[in-house]
């Protein structure tokens, strides 16, 4: 089988296709919107992973068709999904009480800086003199969940770095981060704080990535290419 | 025999009145109280202060002309921007925040008012919320307190004046049946309300909704409302997201 071309990726697309090889088999997740949701079209065939809503739904599946949407069959976001068989309807507290308390195995989350000590901001940014626009249900997930991705592109439009020594936006959870994938590189947080480089965009080095990265990070001894290759 | 409890539009929403402390239920605009809220836009009920999980959907749709039409003085709630209506308001200062609690803590602090207790002790956010600045509007710094070695917010029981929930059908003693991902917290939010008012699709006969499908029993409830059929909430749903486009329209002869 012939690996896409990773060229013709959109920075959005490659984070989400990496995204999805942090998910295991079998695991409870939980995609925020945006790139983490593009995730879920590249899970390997045949995975099996149960899908949590936060309004209240274990096992959610695809998107309907249009004359199928059920107005009472929603995801987080007011989108309509689908349930798949084995799925199962909770009430809010339980699906609020089952993100804190441990009961989902990993979160992917947009950011918009992380920093080097795996604290991931998400929900705040300075408008008119006032923070906006909420922490919605991202806090709890960060809270609570066992592994939680953070996923952003490595710059912004300016260039400067997205991975950050440390963020000074108001977090959305305290070093909950464990993974941080951008369009240029995948980073381990490491327990004790810390980034550890373990791969890069095909072509780039790890002195191309200190170029761009504002944290301090160590090179993993395996630290190699990303590889789509779906084979 | 009790007497029913089903009520006219207006004669249930009368209960809300300019400045009254009004609490819905939704979850991002899915299983809104649509026919309670067009009665507010229509008869302007303003200087509402709003108790709900987020603002609602974006783009004129249910809530958002709640703040379009500069209905809600107060929000508390975990977002302020989930319709771009709610957004504009709160940064042009006309809608105010005093702070935004995360989405399970608020939906916490609505079972503490529903089931009588002061309030409930929340770990999320901690070392983050508490941060100085980060909430000029409020008096007093957020309360901790430490149980067993750990940090919590002592976050309060939240109440209303009135509460409105969305169910799928209901009897006329007021017991609610919800459909699918549409309960919610909508019975904490009836139990959190002095007057409970239940927009339904259907209003069914008593005995026909069966004891365990009962999602909110009718002792919380103070008033039933007929609100769209199921199909016409389809529709309205199904109209909203493909304006959105998060549906494809319907092909040209295609039948519903």
């Amino acid at each position: 089988m012939t690996s896409p071309s990773i060229a013709a990726m959109s920075p959005r697309e490659i984070i989400a296709r990496r995204c999805a090889q942090e998910v295991k088999d079998g695991e409870v997740v939980n995609l925020g919107f945006g790139i983490p949701t593009l995730t879920s079209n590249y899970l390997p065939k045949g995975m099996s992973v149960i899908f949590h809503a936060e309004n209240g739904c274990f096992g959610f599946g695809a998107k309907p068709g249009t004359l199928e949407a059920d107005s009472d069959i929603t995801n987080a976001g007011t989108e309509p999904i689908t349930l798949l068989p084995g799925a199962a309807i909770m009430d809010m507290i339980t699906s609020f009480g089952a993100m804190r308390n441990g009961f989902i195995d990993i979160t992917v989350l947009g950011a918009l800086e992380v920093d080097q000590e795996g604290n991931l901001a998400n929900w705040a940014t300075k408008r008119n003199g006032k923070w906006w626009p909420g922490p919605g249900g991202a806090m709890d997930l960060c809270y609570g969940t066992k592994k939680v991705i953070a996923a952003l592109q490595h710059t912004d439009k300016s260039g400067d770095s997205k991975v950050k020594r440390r963020t000074n936006l108001p977090l959305t959870g305290r070093r909950c981060t464990k993974v941080i994938v951008t369009d240029k590189a995948v980073f381990d947080v490491l327990p004790e704080g810390g980034l550890l480089l373990r791969e890069a965009l095909p072509g780039l080095s790890a002195d191309d990535i200190r170029a761009i990265t504002e944290a301090d990070f160590t090179v993993a001894d395996d630290f190699r290419p990303m590889n789509f290759d779906l084979a | 025999m009790s007497r029913s409890k089903v009520l006219s539009l207006s004669e249930a929403m009368v209960r809300v009145k300019s400045g009254t402390r009004l609490m819905t239920g939704d979850f991002v605009g899915a299983a809104e109280p649509a026919k309670c809220l067009e009665w507010l836009v229509d008869n302007k009920i303003g200087n509402l202060t709003l108790i709900t999980c987020t603002p609602g959907m974006t783009g004129g749709f249910g809530k958002g002309h709640l703040y379009a039409n500069g209905l809600v003085s107060e929000l508390i709630s975990s977002h302020v921007a989930t319709t771009n209506e709610s957004s504009e308001a709160y940064l042009s200062g006309a809608l105010m925040v005093r702070q935004l609690y995360p989405m399970g803590t608020w939906a916490e602090k609505v079972r503490a008012g529903a089931v009588g207790i002061g309030g409930v002790l929340i770990p999320v956010g901690v070392g983050i919320l508490d941060q100085p600045g980060l909430f000029p509007d409020l008096e007093e710094p957020k309360q901790k307190v430490t149980v067993g070695g750990k940090e919590y917010f002592v976050e309060e029981a939240l109440r209303a004046e009135v509460s409105i929930i969305k169910g799928w059908r209901a009897d006329p003693l007021g017991n609610v049946e919800f459909r699918y991902t549409s309960g919610q917290n909508q019975r904490d939010i009836a139990m959190a309300g002095d007057y409970a008012i239940v927009e339904v699709n259907e209003i069914v006969p008593v005995g026909t909704i069966p004891p365990d499908r009962v999602g909110c029993p009718g002792v919380f409830i103070d008033a039933v409302v007929q609100g769209y059929s199921l199909e016409d909430q389809h529709r309205r749903y199904r109209d909203h997201w493909i304006k959105l486009g998060r549906l494809q329209p319907i092909a040209e002869g295609a039948t519903p």
